[in-house]
């Protein structure tokens, strides 16, 4: 017994001198780095400044395009995919289970906290460079107020400050929309004050993104949609109308529109804007500029014509305008006419963008005459409507327009939405998955 | 055993593993002796070729040659010595054999048969070959035998009602369909609840790379392993008996023992068959002669059209052969294996197969009378080429297209200009795939090459103490192609796709273990064993999307749009084990054991995990009053209980535990963004405890067995991808928040009602009860699951899996609650949490957001299992039954053919005839509860007829002829192909989803085998 205990314990420790060579039990990820590593760095805050701006782009900015696009008539879905369909129809029976309300809402509360983790972070990580700091701040709160007022444009209510515990609150649309304003406020003095560095425009915005000026248009719209007439006017003023800013594609970055009619073929714009004869006028240059007018009929569209696109969705690379420097001459006319102001000047505006026939950055030329229509505040206000749905087709403004402007409702008793109505949704009913977990969820709108 | 918890961590990764092992024999003492016998079947009295002859305590042991004689090199130290004998399928017997003068007088020595002996010799969760008596748990064992006529493809599918507590489910009918199997149920909610595979010591890869989607449907690798080679397969079911497999062994353990060479004359194996294919039942289609003019609901005017059954262009008769040849021999000290096989099925859908060929050798080499050397290798290529179906995700299939058409189109190729016609429905025009445009100009194929090796090492180092050490290694690579050429009828892909996907997956596991079996006391006899295991994978994956193809050329060269995507994950996992069995006078034994884990995967606070066991079991056959009084009726009878802890790692990736940024680049510009998943540093492993309790009991001689099983599994920190509010700024997260139970019993009773020397029958029924349940999710207490359409979550008190949808709005008598057309409607109000809710009315209407409830369940409450085996004189006849009872499927594919928008199918005609108000199919597409059927099923799984005959001729022994069928009638009211579905593939969570995946096949096949 004695030699067998004596046997077992060489064994064991025969057994015990296995030696493994250089097996770790903590593998690095060799496919992605982590939050420690981005939001602690220099490089990380840069690189995911640039990254907050691609997922805008790229993910949130599609969906915040084509939904509301569909809702309001400049685009009509044209695929089997329930989503698709559901958004087409719109009206009370549209599921807040949809996608495609998700993607709205989700994408841009995405880009949202991730401006959030570097407004938190940048301060201790770039506070010995001011100048990078100044702009890689602006950069993100501009990006978080883009989404907010996206949201606000689409949704009754929207979150402000973001909770990863799941109960984030909720304020209206207006109350967002006073939020953005403030941070496109803060943005704006910051880079008037401290200007960024060179190094903060070859890394983070490129040549094509131009930071202040889209600031300042951003600003300049919200102001104008939450009614600061002053401020809208002010702001928009303030952007050189020269410059262009836009957002850039890739293959492996590509434009969401592209992608979404041109490849995928969900969706295809509808003949003239989408606009009943009243809103547009023949000869105007835009139509050629956007659509490629060969109009198909669809059965399923019950004789409603599509066309092909062009404009901004050429190819997976083209780029697509942060904002157009005509809307500032039409926020300026409008923001005139609401106020009371004088017409006149108004008209001015309104003509500076119809009769435009050269010299836009985009290039996008009405190339119509003056302006003779009646000079009073409906007539200029359905002018001004009339401009900004086709100068301003498929930026994803159509649905918040819609609205400002007074054009009928659709109603809560049709389903789906009869075309004749200009849009087929007020707003979206909030987004199921935020519903199932978020007990601060507010009520749904009828419509 | 210290030295495995002390492992020093190092900077660089696991690439390989030393092992440095000195081990000292010590020298033998003693006589060299031989022992020469036969061995004999005790009622046949025939010699029983191929029975296993070993000197108890080593390792040093024989086959019986093929009249049953053997003859057997030892040493012996004293004046006897102890053998043992035993064979599949008969009772184990132990003979003490005295030596005189260096030789023994013949051993002779009779095995009485046995269908569930107590004795039968098991390894599975015990690491020492032990007697099934001393196990606390149930262990299902299955013989060659036991599924070699079944005429499936893959070892899981020949499983099939073979295993009481097993639920398998074929998702798929493709030749290569996936298969998913459950044992007692579920264990996981984001990770895989399918078994732990072990091939002959290696750790074997099953999963389902999906490196170009089919629409659902997924290989499980499984499929690359030929069944031809398997002797004998080992399930245990759960964590009370896994624990030492530690956090692997959720799911419980299948075992699986190839072929081996015997001593003796070569002996060569040919088998032949040949098979046919075919859909067992298609879907009624609409036949109504005329469509309405447009969906205006009050517009009724119809023009006349005239109407095409798909079905029968895509469905056809896929024929099929398998050849398989194995030879096998050898000595005393050396045995050899060979087989090579070629195997080559047609799938029902047009233009599918899948081709299987490989070859297998084991060589076994005895050094001395202490060492064993054994090596196998298993080399095969899977290849198949495919057809999408299903859509969870692609909506670019065959069947898909199908049921996404109007049937007013013929979908034949117009001859002349050479195009398929769009079958868009005239109402939407809304882009889908002709389906016979997918079968003819769709090019979906799949390549595995895979090598499965292993070595193992057994001492004997004195007697009853053993050393075993075994190196396995699995590795494959899968390649993908798909290609849908430009200028198609296609809703997303009209410019053109081609993917390629590669996966590179290799596998490597070291196990050591010491085992010492000593007689303490007459009375006393104990087992010790102590193990350890390192176990290392890497999967490394490219997968490139090219879109927007040039009219000519099928490689993503030709696309100008070419994304591609990479990915690598690497794991190490660490074990030790330690297990203690005391047996008292050969009727109760005890066994302890433990387990310590660690994982790569999990963060370093939650990393080393601990899992005991503890079993015991009485056999009250062998007190004394029972010999006295029972033994008449109740031959053998043992009462059993065991409990234990096991855990899940497959709930989440390698690195799935950071908050991880992706790359972003734009243009010039460097770019990162954050991951939608939120991570979760202190994530840790699944956790099952199980207890389970049961009783073998034999009647009449055992001529009738009992085995039963009641059991309860509550899975705890179950890490669930749970979705986030979007508030949060990310869409999921993994956390350790809910829980799982599993309670149900096992039941199987064999059987052999007559035997005489013309006539055996046997027949075994099976039946498993199991109950699902989830606890523990957040919030509203819903957890939705993507690849079900938003209609599957986890809802606490309900099963995984529950479908979780919209439902009929109805008046309190039950009856439909129509709206003012006329029409049903969903449910609408406010919405609480686990499924609950309060219905709004306003002036009699619904009012309120559309409101969700559990409308059905994909886990069967019952599943049933008969088999009938006689053999008469020289034919052997065999029918197997199995079913589900008490489970719901989702019939999406009858949601869309019943859609007015598409309107293929039967369902839609009513509506054409004015049965129902226009509009009524749009109304119901809506109102999920109106999709859920009941899924019970009772299938005529297979049947075969098989005659063998001795034709001494060409050195054939003998010579079997058999015809056979697999699925050939299933008896059920369900509306649909097949209620054995899902087009989510072997997803864990989303089960019983019925989408346009190609139904399971009908399968005949006529085959012969010789044996030389």
């Amino acid at each position: 017994m004695k030699k067998n205990i004596t046997f077992i314990s060489k064994a064991i420790l025969t057994f015990s001198a296995i030696v493994y060579s250089g097996c770790s039990l903590d593998v690095v990820n060799p496919n992605n780095p982590t939050d420690g590593e981005v939001l602690k760095s220099r490089d990380g805050l840069i690189t995911l400044s640039v990254g907050m701006r691609q997922i805008y782009s790229t993910s949130a900015l599609g969906a915040l395009i084509l939904t509301p696009g569909t809702t309001a008539r400049e685009l009509r879905g044209i695929t089997t995919f329930t989503n698709i369909i559901e958004i087409d129809n719109g009206g009370t029976l549209l599921p807040n289970f949809n996608g495609n309300i998700l993607a709205i809402w989700s994408r841009s509360l995405r880009v949202m906290s991730i401006a959030d983790d570097i407004v938190l972070n940048a301060p201790n990580i770039l506070g010995t460079d001011p100048a990078m700091l100044s702009g890689v701040l602006s950069h993100a709160k501009l990006l978080k107020a883009m989404c907010i007022g996206g949201i606000a444009q689409s949704f009754t209510h929207t979150a402000i400050k973001l909770d990863k515990g799941g109960q984030a609150s909720f304020v209206t649309r207006e109350a967002g929309l006073d939020e953005a304003i403030k941070l496109l406020k803060e943005a704006e003095q910051s880079l008037v004050a401290t200007t960024p560095s060179s190094e903060f425009n070859t890394k983070v915005t490129g040549v094509e993104f131009n930071l202040l000026n889209s600031v300042r248009a951003y600003l300049a719209r919200y102001s104008l949609m939450k009614g600061d007439y002053v401020g809208a006017i002010a702001a928009a003023k303030s952007v050189n109308l020269s410059i262009a800013s836009s957002f850039i594609f890739n293959v492996l970055s590509p434009n969401p529109i592209f992608n979404a009619i041109q490849v995928s073929k969900d969706y295809a714009p509808r003949d003239a804007f989408g606009l009943p004869a009243s809103l547009i006028e023949a000869g105007d240059g835009r139509v050629g500029f956007y659509l490629i007018s060969t109009p198909t009929t669809f059965p399923t569209t019950g004789g409603d014509p599509i066309d092909g696109l062009k404009g901004f969705a050429t190819t997976n690379s083209s780029p697509i305008p942060v904002y157009l420097p005509d809307e500032m001459r039409l926020i300026i006319a409008e923001g005139i006419v609401r106020s009371g102001g004088t017409l006149s000047e108004a008209v001015t505006e309104i003509n500076a963008v119809r009769t435009q026939s050269t010299g836009d950055p985009f290039l996008v030329h009405a190339g119509l005459p003056a302006y003779s229509g009646t000079i009073d505040t409906p007539s200029l206000l359905t002018e001004i409507f009339k401009q900004r749905c086709s100068e301003l087709y498929l930026s994803g403004l159509r649905l918040e327009d819609s609205r400002r402007f007074g054009r009928t409702a659709p109603p809560t008793n049709v389903n789906p939405i009869p075309l004749t109505f200009e849009r087929s949704r007020d707003f979206y009913p909030f987004p199921q998955q935020e519903r199932q977990i978020n007990l601060n969820t507010p009520a749904d709108p009828a419509i | 055993m210290i030295n495995f918890y002390l492992i020093k961590k190092r900077g660089f990764r696991c690439v390989s593993l030393a092992l440095m092992l000195t081990v000292s024999v010590l020298a033998a003492q003693g006589q060299s002796v031989v022992i020469t016998g036969k061995v004999t079947d005790a009622e046949t009295q025939q010699g029983l070729p191929g029975a296993s002859v070993l000197v108890v305590g080593t390792t040093n042991g024989t086959i019986t040659d093929v009249d049953g004689n053997f003859s057997l090199n030892t040493d012996a130290s004293g004046n006897s010595i102890k053998i043992a004998i035993s064979f599949i399928g008969y009772t184990a017997n132990t003979v003490d054999v005295q030596i005189a003068n260096g030789s023994t007088a013949p051993v002779n020595v009779a095995l009485q048969p046995d269908i569930r002996s107590l004795d039968e010799l098991v390894v599975t969760g015990t690491s020492v070959a032990t007697s099934k008596r001393q196990l606390g748990n149930a262990i299902t064992t299955l013989q060659s035998k036991d599924f070699q006529l079944g005429t499936g493809t893959s070892i899981d599918q020949l499983l099939t009602g073979k295993i009481a507590g097993a639920q398998i489910t074929q998702n798929s009918g493709n030749p290569a369909g996936g298969i998913s199997i459950r044992l007692r149920g579920p264990s996981t909610i984001n990770g895989s609840s399918d078994p732990l595979y072990i091939i002959d010591g290696v750790l074997v890869n099953n999963d389902s790379p999906q490196l170009v989607d089919l629409g659902g449907y997924a290989q499980n690798r499984l499929v690359d392993i030929n069944p031809n080679d398997i002797e004998r397969i080992e399930v245990i079911k759960g964590a009370a008996a896994a624990a030492i497999y530690g956090s692997r062994a959720n799911n419980g353990v299948v075992q699986i023992f190839t072929k081996r060479g015997k001593e003796g004359n070569v002996q060569v194996d040919f088998s032949t068959q040949f098979r046919v294919n075919e859909v067992r039942k298609t879907l009624p289609f609409n036949q109504h002669p005329s469509r309405f003019t447009n969906l205006t609901a009050s517009d009724a005017s119809q023009v006349p059209v005239e109407r095409f059954d798909f079905q029968d262009k895509i469905f056809r008769k896929g024929i099929g052969t398998e050849n398989y040849v194995s030879v096998s021999g050898g000595s005393a000290t050396t045995q050899y294996f060979f087989s090579g096989s070629n195997f080559y099925n047609q799938g029902i859908i047009d233009k599918t197969d899948f081709s299987r060929n490989g070859f297998r050798v084991r060589i076994q080499q005895r050094f001395g009378s202490r060492a064993t050397l054994s090596a196998g290798a298993n080399y095969s290529m899977s290849t198949s080429n495919e057809i999408p179906n299903g859509g969870i995700n692609e909506a670019y299939g065959a069947l898909t297209g199908f049921i996404f058409s109007n049937n007013t189109v013929n979908p034949v190729k117009d001859p002349v200009t050479g195009k398929y016609p769009s079958t868009a429905s005239v109402y939407n025009g809304l882009r889908r795939t002709n389906p016979l445009e997918a079968i003819n100009r769709f090019e979906f194929k799949q390549r595995v090459s895979r090598f499965i090796g292993d070595v193992q090492l057994q001492l004997n180092i004195i007697e009853g103490l053993n050393f075993n050490y075994t190196l396995g290694i699995d590795t494959y690579t899968q390649l993908s192609q798909g290609y849908i050429p430009p200028s198609n009828t296609t809703p997303s892909y009209d410019l053109g796709f081609s993917r390629r996907g590669d996966q590179n997956v290799f596998q490597v596991n070291n196990d050591v273990s010491l085992t010492y079996q000593k007689e303490v006391k007459d009375w006393l006899e104990s087992t010790t064993a102590i193990g350890g295991t390192i176990q290392y994978d890497r999967s490394n994956s490219t997968v490139i999307t090219a879109t927007q193809l040039g009219a000519f050329g099928q490689t993503i060269n030709n696309g100008a749009s070419i994304v591609p995507s990479e990915s690598r994950s690497e794991r190490v996992f660490m074990g030790a084990y330690l297990q203690q069995t005391f047996g008292i006078k050969k009727k109760i034994f005890v066994t302890g054991a433990g387990r310590v884990d660690a994982a790569s995967v999990y963060g370093l606070s939650n990393r080393w995990q601990f899992f005991p066991k503890l079993s015991g079991s009485y056999v009250l056959s062998e007190e004394g009053f029972w010999k006295d009084n029972l033994v008449s009726i109740a031959s053998s009878f043992k009462i059993r209980a065991a409990w234990g802890e096991a855990g899940n790692l497959t709930a989440i990736g390698a690195y799935d535990r950071f908050s991880n940024y992706n790359p972003n680049p734009l243009g010039s510009l460097v770019g990162y963004s954050p991951s939608s998943t939120l991570g979760n540093i202190d994530v840790k492993p699944e956790r099952q405890t199980e207890l389970e309790i049961g009783f073998d009991l034999g009647l009449l001689k055992d001529r009738v067995t009992v085995e039963f099983t009641y059991y309860n599994k509550d899975v705890k920190d179950l890490i669930l991808n749970r979705t986030l509010a979007p508030t949060t700024g990310f869409n999921n997260r993994f956390i350790n928040i809910g829980t799982m139970t599993n309670k149900g019993f096992e039941i199987q009773i064999k059987a052999i009602p007559v035997q005489n020397s013309n006539v055996k029958w046997a027949a075994t029924f099976s039946y498993t009860n199991n109950k699902n349940s989830i606890n523990g999710v957040e919030g509203n207490g819903v957890l939705p699951f993507a690849g079900g359409f938003s209609q599957v979550a986890a809802v606490n008190g309900y099963s995984l899996g529950a479908f979780y949808s919209t439902f009929f709005a109805r008046n309190p008598d039950g009856s439909l609650l129509l709206n003012a057309a006329g029409l049903p409607q969903r449910e609408l109000g406010v919405q609480g949490a686990n499924g609950n809710y309060t219905v709004g009315r306003t002036s009699g209407q619904p009012s309120g957001s559309p409101l969700s409830k559990v409308i059905g369940n994909p886990n069967p409450d019952h599943i049933v299992a008969l088999i009938n085996e006689v053999d008469y004189k020289r034919f052997n006849f065999r029918v197997q039954l199995d079913g589900m009872i008490g489970f719901d499927v989702f019939n999406f594919t009858k949601r869309v053919g019943d859609n007015q928008n598409y309107g293929g199918l039967k369902g839609y005609e009513r509506e054409l005839r004015g049965e129902v108000p226009k509009g009524t199919s749009g109304a119901l597409f809506g109102i999920f509860e109106n999709w859920i059927e009941k899924g019970n099923f009772v299938k005529l799984r297979e049947v075969s007829i098989s005659y063998t005959v001795k034709p001494k001729v060409l050195g054939i022994q003998n010579m079997r002829i058999f015809i056979s069928g697999r699925n050939l009638a299933s008896f059920d009211n369900y509306s649909g192909y097949d209620p054995e579905t899902n087009a989510a593939g072997q997803s864990n969570a989303v089960r019983g989803f019925d989408f346009v995946e190609v139904p399971i096949p009908r399968t005949y096949a006529v085959g012969v085998n010789l044996k030389f």
